[in-house]
């Protein structure tokens, strides 16, 4: 469904983020994209959604692909239309606007009949959201707010959901909430996922395809069992020893933490 | 009392016409945060479009209020399109000071076209006289004060409900977020200078019917800038009764107290009132979640 080959991107023209990166989400699958702070994780999904000419990003080289179509060049709007649907990191509600009003903007594209349907199923799938929809989404706690994002997201009728780390500054239940409501999604409505996150183990879980991202390449990839299950993965992301004991950080010497991948 | 009546009366009206400028001063800024510092330039450069329609091409009346809302919604694009656009992604600063370029440049273009003359603008509504109780109207007037409802009306029922309007607003508070939900946020600057054109424009054919048409109308641009800041600058609703206080503290500060205070009232209020409000009466703060 969506396939990127080769990408390069780089801020202010010279500082690379992402370099020879090639990645595939298939229809109706989920595809998870690990790797620590400034892998450049990101910065792929901006480019994918065109929005990176804000930042003074830019890509260089490199194909993207969306149902047999480049759209390298196509307009951030374009793209929406075309089905891809962004939710970025942070969530980046409009904080002065009410969840009512932050959800209908994620249905800008949408005509007005889908738009109130669509809107009916948010308020199901987050029944919390129909509370307190007429409240400013600046005011929501955290959880609520990415309950927002990603509702507003649905609303758009994605065909692609990207979601960059929907889990960031979140508590546990809630995470656990929004990664079933995002697992319900591939399920049940066949949405295509590509999703960011730090998370490892939490993402592996649900999965179906994992790549590893450092220093702005693909170190790994393979189905998420297969990762989950690779030694490295283990001990540097999930944090388990070779025989899958949890491993005390006492015996972690630190400089041994920082893996060097060859590839 | 009746002289109290009077006076407030008269301040609403000339605080219609800063109040509409003022509102279009804002919906520039919150759209885009650009201040367009040329807003009285474009009003008078509307109006004496208007009048070259009215008295040239003798325009009936019917066909000139529709055909000045589409010149000035094409003047405010036009003015985007050549030299805000090409200014994106240039600090706000320097694109304040392109706005202050294109003033002079249309108030030396109005009148190197139009010449210096003093004209007077006549529409079919005006000469007559409304007696309200003890206010003395002229229907102009009166006609001013149903113009500036009727419009901040539509721009509150614009931004609160429609999906551009919501789309402005959205574009406002975070652009890339924005761009994600499919709006195409250059398309929304163009339309917040169509849309404060033609407001500030409507104002303009307004101060030329009820003073002249003349080429140093673009002083209410000025004028009215204290009346945005007073209400909000993100506020074009707050900016509307922004210039409400403004004209009806000048006319009152002016009939009671000295003459000269007419200029100067409003701006002493708006030091007060900013030292309470930094944000204007009307304006919203920024938010922060506890």
């Amino acid at each position: 469904m969506l396939t990127l080959t080769n990408m390069q991107i780089v801020y202010d023209r010279v500082i690379e983020a992402v370099r020879d990166v090639s990645l595939e989400v298939p229809e109706g699958r989920l595809v998870a994209l690990l790797g620590s702070n400034g892998a450049g994780k990101s910065t792929l999904l901006k480019a994918i959604s065109n929005v990176l000419f804000p930042e003074k990003g830019e890509v260089l080289h490199g194909q993207i692909m969306f149902r047999d179509r480049d759209i390298g060049k196509t307009s951030a709007n374009e793209i929406v239309r075309a089905g891809i649907i962004h939710v970025p990191e942070g969530r980046r509600l409009f904080p002065l606007m009410t969840v009512e009003e932050n959800l209908l903007m994620g249905g800008y594209t949408a005509s007005t009949a889908a738009l109130h349907d669509a809107l009916d199923k948010v308020y199901t799938m987050f029944p919390r959201l129909k509370e307190r929809r007429k409240g400013e989404a600046g005011y929501l706690s955290g959880g609520e707010q990415q309950m927002v994002a990603v509702g507003r997201a649905l609303i758009g009728q994605p065909r692609l959901l990207l979601l960059d780390e929907p889990s960031l500054g979140l508590a546990p239940q809630i995470i656990e909430e929004i990664f079933e409501a995002i697992t319900r999604l591939r399920n049940e409505e066949g949405i295509s996922i590509l999703l960011v996150e730090q998370n490892a183990a939490l993402a592996l879980e649900i999965a179906d395809y994992a790549y590893i991202m450092e220093n702005g390449r693909i170190v790994l990839d393979g189905t998420a069992s297969e990762i989950a299950k690779n030694a490295d993965v283990k001990e540097f992301y999930l944090g388990f020893g070779d025989h899958g004991a949890k491993k005390s950080f006492r015996d972690i010497k630190h400089y041994k933490r920082r893996k060097r991948w060859l590839s | 009392m009746d002289l109290f009546l009077n006076l407030v009366a008269s301040g609403l009206v000339i605080g219609s016409v800063y109040g509409l400028i003022g509102m279009s001063f804002a919906i520039i800024f919150r759209t885009t945060g650009v201040l367009n510092f040329a807003q009285g330039e474009v009003m008078m450069l509307v109006a004496y479009t208007a009048w070259t329609l009215t008295h040239t091409l003798l325009f009936p009346f019917w066909l000139l209020v529709p055909s000045t809302i589409v010149l000035a919604a094409l003047i405010g694009m036009a003015i985007e399109r050549l030299f805000i656009r090409p200014m994106t992604g240039q600090p706000i600063f320097a694109i304040v000071m392109v706005t202050i370029g294109i003033a002079i440049t249309l108030r030396s273009l109005t009148t190197l076209v139009w010449g210096h003359e003093f004209e007077g603008f006549s529409v079919p509504f005006s000469g007559g006289v409304v007696e309200i109780g003890p206010v003395f109207l002229l229907t102009e007037q009166l006609a001013v004060l149903i113009l500036f409802m009727a419009v901040s009306a539509m721009t509150w029922a614009f931004f609160r409900f429609s999906r551009v309007g919501m789309a402005m607003r959205a574009t406002s508070q975070d652009e890339t977020a924005a761009l994600l939900m499919g709006v195409d946020s250059r398309r929304m600057s163009s339309f917040a200078w169509a849309i404060s054109a033609i407001v500030s424009g409507l104002a303009g054919v307004m101060v030329s019917v009820l003073f002249a048409r003349a080429p140093d109308m673009w002083h209410f641009g000025l004028k009215s800038f204290p009346a945005a800041i007073l209400g909000g600058l993100d506020s074009p609703i707050g900016a509307g009764f922004g210039g409400l206080i403004i004209g009806v503290i000048g006319e009152l500060s002016a009939g009671y107290i000295w003459n000269g205070l007419k200029e100067i009232s409003g701006l002493i209020l708006i030091i007060v009132i900013l030292m309470v409000r930094p944000y204007g009466l009307f304006g919203e703060k920024e938010l922060e979640r506890v």
